[in-house]
């Protein structure tokens, strides 16, 4: 078997596979702009919530094209999606809460000076 | 053999003998890249976590952090996901000779990557002086990227080995040992990638330090004459092998394995898109 | 699902592959090297059935030590160190080396037997998953043989006692590492099942044709991918700082012990429900077969065991509620751990659904089963009375937890496993448990646990607190103890009964043929013990309960059977995988690995030379492993079955036709 197989031009996937050529292209140079997008926005002078949201978002636009179009997401069983998405919402939903408990008024870490003579100052916290 | 004859009308995304359709391999790699959501989450967590109260004396990431250097990282795992793509694509198509180059090209921007991440390491640890144990900063950073760095390599690991599979000779005469010219086409191309990367660094220090200049140039070409005689030496077996001619075992019934890995590539690079985010550019508002 | 079609995602050879010296396949059925190289599930399966019960025995000897230090007040049994090694290594290997293996051992013997599968979806991964937790079990257990001892920090390994500030010594790093091993064990197994039940059921076996013990499986192999990550991820970072110097717990440069608690607990809960799951699924299994009826509302049943899952990642920080993490926090914990009472709420009140009304057969395995439904409950009770956070601030750390979780995993887990045993005996080897001993050892295993147990939720709730090698005598706390203490040897008197009594039934047992108890899962429609193919047509299912189905419309059945039999000659026979050594190969490089990372010094010389040149051997040897693993190919060959029934075996390897 030679080490060139021709794939037949009459079958009938061949011009859908053809035009995934160019769509991956076309999302690779999407991804590039985003990206220089990004390192632009940081610079920008707006209000820093409104820069993280945007960053976010930008980010997560990469990140789904990535995983639906070059990952194949998009044309394969919708099984493989639910299966991925299971341990992405997991992984977000576990890294919001761990960020909630760290940034609460109570996980705050005691300053250094009390934690030197750390008895006495618990002793007074209590009093 | 009416299996060949099949070939031209593989369906790629339908494997009739599974339950659901979906490929054992694709569906474990979906699976195995679930889990490893959870894995990267929480050591992105752990980093985020050290960035909301740090401690006096940790390194500001401000201070330390090159950002247009990691764009340029950025863009080229980027560009490095987008050959990957190519590379399955053409294999589905049975085009290997497309296939070969994708895979190499995806190879060597993996190595790029890695390069500027020894490159950055390199300078936070000796122009910056942020080591590993010295802040938290520095655990959480190095022990992050540098995690996502060695998924990377696995990957280019993983790549070189594909690309030298795709050479197996469909019939091996008696006598031969091609198990032997699989190992030392793999050890070629591995050491290429390595030596580049040596060689491409030591280029970058020596005009970092010395300037930018033809005398830079041949100072640092002289030193690193083994990295280049063992360079042309690689790349001279890769043309070799490259140009034996006979049949081969790799053809479109191949293109899940290629197609696995992709997964597992595109995955890292999908992490450093979320790594570029949250621990560089929000680092910068 | 089309089996007689040639999956076009294997690659398939031209010719048959000339031998060579590396990749040889195997051939021998009986002996060692048979079994070291197996990749049969069943194999599989009873092996990992082995090891557990071992380690079972060993955990056990270690939880007679503790009893016996605690029996009278101020006692000198065991010094406090020597106590802190007995209790971290009883919950290690009870938790790690006995109850999730057992679990895998049923998961690997039964699942696929449910499904009307050959095998797992990846039979080499499925070797490589036993291989290397045995390569854990080694490396946790090998401070037993050492100067440095074996782990000592708890089961949890609470930073900053783990750190190498406080236990410089090797015993942690033994911790460590063999927790890795057996987590990348375990996720390999679970990656393995979830890919198999997804994909390989039998035609027309639905999801919610599934056996509920299949579902639980699932359940569990979704647990373990999805949970083992963070704890590998804190071990890592454990491993860093003690390795390294780097400051994830480190105090003195920013480092927060608490962060330990938050990963490994982020593990350590849905880790429970990984012990737990499949205990329910296989009392789902038990109940109904001896109440002669179908198990009272399926969906509901199935659904429930989704939900615990699911809502097991959102409790973890109610192991604590007491470190001080706000209100907010604390009151979200508690309420989602009052939650995940209700989905194991309807479980119970659908096992008691399937009971009511049905033809009870009182057999071994059905005291067991519910045995596990009136203890479990009483663990759950103590459960939810931990989830009210201020009644916790009292529990937390004192011997009423220690009530509950061994409620809920002895009462629990061991029962419906020992149960199982019982229950699945005939399947694996052909012979029954005689039902006088089998019964006595349930009573008494019964009795012994109650004793122990019972008298600790007044222990704790007077205050004494866990971890702690001695007591006062003037605590008010002495006759509990002693009771707890007699308890405890009568436990293991009634463990030694069930032991005993199943490895006389393995040697000269009564034997018994197909279908014993008169089940309803595909599992008993084969002869017993299994043929290594499993089935000799693979079944058509049309039912939940395929089995039962199959009994009651034989003809229909027979007539289907007889077709297939005929396509799978036509497509060549029954594809059977090759035996492998590179799973074990692979295994053995890591343990090397593992052991240099884990057991040898940096300082003084050889040191840091020998250690790293140790490591990278064990790491070229998993690598070479895994490299020839991936050269020698998912290549299998062919069974035919002749007139007899018995397999003729064929040369060829599968591909080439």
């Amino acid at each position: 078997m030679s080490d060139v197989t021709t794939a037949t031009a009459h079958a009938p996937g061949h011009s859908v596979e053809e035009s995934k050529f160019w769509i991956y292209v076309q999302i690779a140079m999407l991804l590039a702009v985003i990206t220089g997008a990004e390192i632009v926005a940081i610079g920008l002078p707006f209000i820093k919530w409104s820069l993280v949201t945007a960053l976010v978002i930008l980010s997560t636009v990469k990140f789904m094209f990535v995983i639906f179009f070059f990952m194949h997401l998009r044309w394969d069983k919708v099984f493989c999606t639910i299966l991925f998405f299971i341990g992405m919402v997991l992984a977000g939903g576990t890294m919001w809460a761990l960020l909630q408990l760290f940034g609460s008024e109570a996980s705050k870490p005691l300053s250094a000076a009390s934690t030197t003579d750390a008895p006495s100052a618990f002793v007074t916290e209590l009093s | 053999m009416s299996s060949h004859a099949a070939a031209a009308t593989i369906d790629h995304h339908h494997d009739p003998t599974t339950s659901t359709g979906i490929p054992n391999k694709k569906l474990l790699m979906w699976a195995f890249l679930a889990s490893d959501c959870m894995f990267f989450g929480t050591l992105i967590s752990t980093h985020l976590i050290y960035r909301l109260h740090p401690p006096a004396g940790n390194p500001s990431p401000r201070d330390v952090f090159d950002v247009p250097l990691t764009s340029f990282s950025t863009f080229i795992l980027l560009m490095s996901s987008l050959m990957m793509a190519l590379a399955v694509n053409a294999i589905q198509k049975g085009n290997l000779k497309s296939m070969r180059f994708s895979l190499l090209t995806t190879a060597f921007f993996g190595a790029i990557f890695l390069g500027c991440q020894v490159f950055e390491f390199n300078n936070f640890v000796f122009e910056k002086h942020m080591t590993i144990t010295g802040s938290i900063l520095g655990t959480t950073f190095f022990t992050l990227t540098g995690t996502h760095g060695t998924h990377v390599a696995i990957g280019v690991l993983w790549l070189c080995l594909m690309y030298v599979r795709s050479f197996k000779s469909a019939e091996p005469q008696p006598g031969d040992h091609p198990w032997l010219g699989n190992i030392l086409h793999a050890v070629a191309l591995i050491a290429m990638i390595l030596l580049g990367m040596k060689l491409v660094l030591s280029f970058v220090w020596g005009f970092q330090e010395h300037g930018f200049t033809g005398g830079t140039f041949g100072a640092v070409a002289g030193a690193q004459w083994a990295v280049i005689a063992g360079l042309l030496v690689c790349f001279g077996a890769l043309r070799w092998f490259a140009g034996q001619s006979g049949p081969v075992q790799f053809d479109q019934h191949n293109a899940i394995d290629v197609e696995t890995m992709g997964l597992y590539w595109h995955f890292v690079d999908i992490v450093w898109i979320v790594i570029f985010t949250a621990v560089y550019l929000l680092e910068y508002l | 699902m089309d089996a007689t079609v040639k999956s076009h995602f294997i690659p398939h050879e031209p010719k048959a592959p000339a031998k060579s010296f590396v990749l040889w396949r195997p051939t021998a059925k009986t002996g060692l090297w048979s079994w070291l190289t197996t990749v049969d599930h069943k194999r599989i399966g009873f092996l990992y059935g082995a090891f557990a019960l071992f380690f079972f025995l060993v955990g056990g000897f270690e939880a007679l030590l503790i009893r016996l230090q605690l029996m009278v007040p101020n006692n000198t049994l065991l010094t406090a160190q020597q106590y802190n090694t007995m209790f971290t290594m009883h919950g290690t290997t009870m938790i790690f080396l006995a109850v999730m293996p057992l679990g895998a051992a049923f998961f690997n013997f039964v699942m696929p037997l449910q499904i009307g599968a050959r095998d797992v979806a990846f039979p080499r991964l499925n070797a490589f998953s036993l291989w290397t937790f045995v390569a854990g079990a080694i490396i946790i257990n090998i401070g037993w043989f050492l100067k440095d001892g074996a782990p000592d920090g708890g089961w949890f390994g609470y930073a900053p006692l783990t750190t190498k500030q406080f236990i410089p010594r090797h015993s942690i790093d033994f911790w460590v590492m063999g927790l890795q091993l057996l987590g990348v064990a375990s996720i390999a197994a679970a990656l393995n099942f979830i890919v198999t039940i997804i994909n390989l059921r039998a035609p027309g076996m639905t999801m919610m044709r599934l056996p509920v013990f299949t579902w639980m499986t699932l359940v569990t192999s979704f647990l373990i991918i999805l949970s083992f990550p963070a704890i590998t991820i804190a071990l890592v970072e454990l491993m860093m700082d003690r390795q390294f110097g780097t400051n994830f717990f480190e105090v003195s440069n920013g480092g927060m012990p608490i962060l330990w608690q938050h990963l490994f607990w982020v593990f350590g809960h849905p880790e429970v429900y990984i012990l737990i799951l499949p205990a329910m699924g296989i009392v789902s299994e038990i109940l109904p077969t001896f109440s002669r009826k179908p198990l009272f509302g399926y969906p509901i049943v199935v659904f429930s065991g989704a939900c615990i899952g699911f809502l097991g990642f959102a409790v973890w920080s109610h192991h604590m509620f007491t470190t001080g993490m706000g209100t907010v926090a604390t009151a979200a914990f508690s309420l989602a751990t009052m939650a995940i009472a209700v989905p194991t709420g309807v479980k119970i009140f659908n096992w008691i659904g399937t009971i009511w009304g049905g033809h009870l057969q009182m057999r071994t395995p059905m005291m067991f089963a519910l045995g596990f439904i009136w203890m479990f409950m009483i663990g759950g009770f103590s459960g939810i009375m931990h989830s009210a956070a201020p009644a916790d601030a009292q529990q937390q750390d004192s011997y009423f937890v220690v009530a509950h979780f061994h409620y809920v995993l002895i009462g629990g887990s061991i029962f419906a496993l020992l149960g199982g045993i019982q229950y699945w005996f005939p399947l694996i080897f052909g012979r029954r448990v005689s039902e006088f001993w089998g019964k006595l050892s349930f009573w008494v295993i019964f009795i012994g646990f109650n004793t122990t147990f019972f008298p600790m939720h007044f222990l704790g709730l007077n205050g004494m607190p866990r971890r702690t090698f001695t007591y006062d005598g003037n605590m008010g706390w002495n006759t509990a103890n002693f009771i707890a203490t007699i308890g405890a040897l009568i436990l293991g008197v009634g463990i030694a009964i069930y032991f005993t009594a199943m490895i006389y039934t393995y040697y000269k047992g009564e034997k018994v043929g197909r279908d014993p108890w008169g089940g309803r899962t595909l599992e008993w429609s084969i002869p017993n013990p299994p043929p290594e193919y499993n089935f000799t047509v693979i079944p058509t299912v049309h039912a939940r309960d395929a089995f039962w189905y199959e009994k009651h419309h034989q003809d229909e059945i027979a007539k289907e059977k007889a077709a297939h039999a005929k396509d799978d000659e036509a497509h060549g026979g029954i594809h059977m995988p090759f035996s492998s050594v590179y799973p074990l190969l692979t295994s053995v490089g890591i343990v090397i690995g593992a052991w240099a990372v884990s057991g040898m010094n940096s300082n003084p010389a050889p040191g840091i030379h020998a250690k790293l040149a140790v490591a990278l051997v064990g790491g070229a040897i998993m690598f070479v492993g895994i490299y020839l693993w991936s050269l020698e190919g998912a290549e299998g060959y062919h069974l035919h079955l002749g007139a007899d029934g018995k397999p003729i075996e064929h040369d060829e390897p599968a591909g080439h036709h």
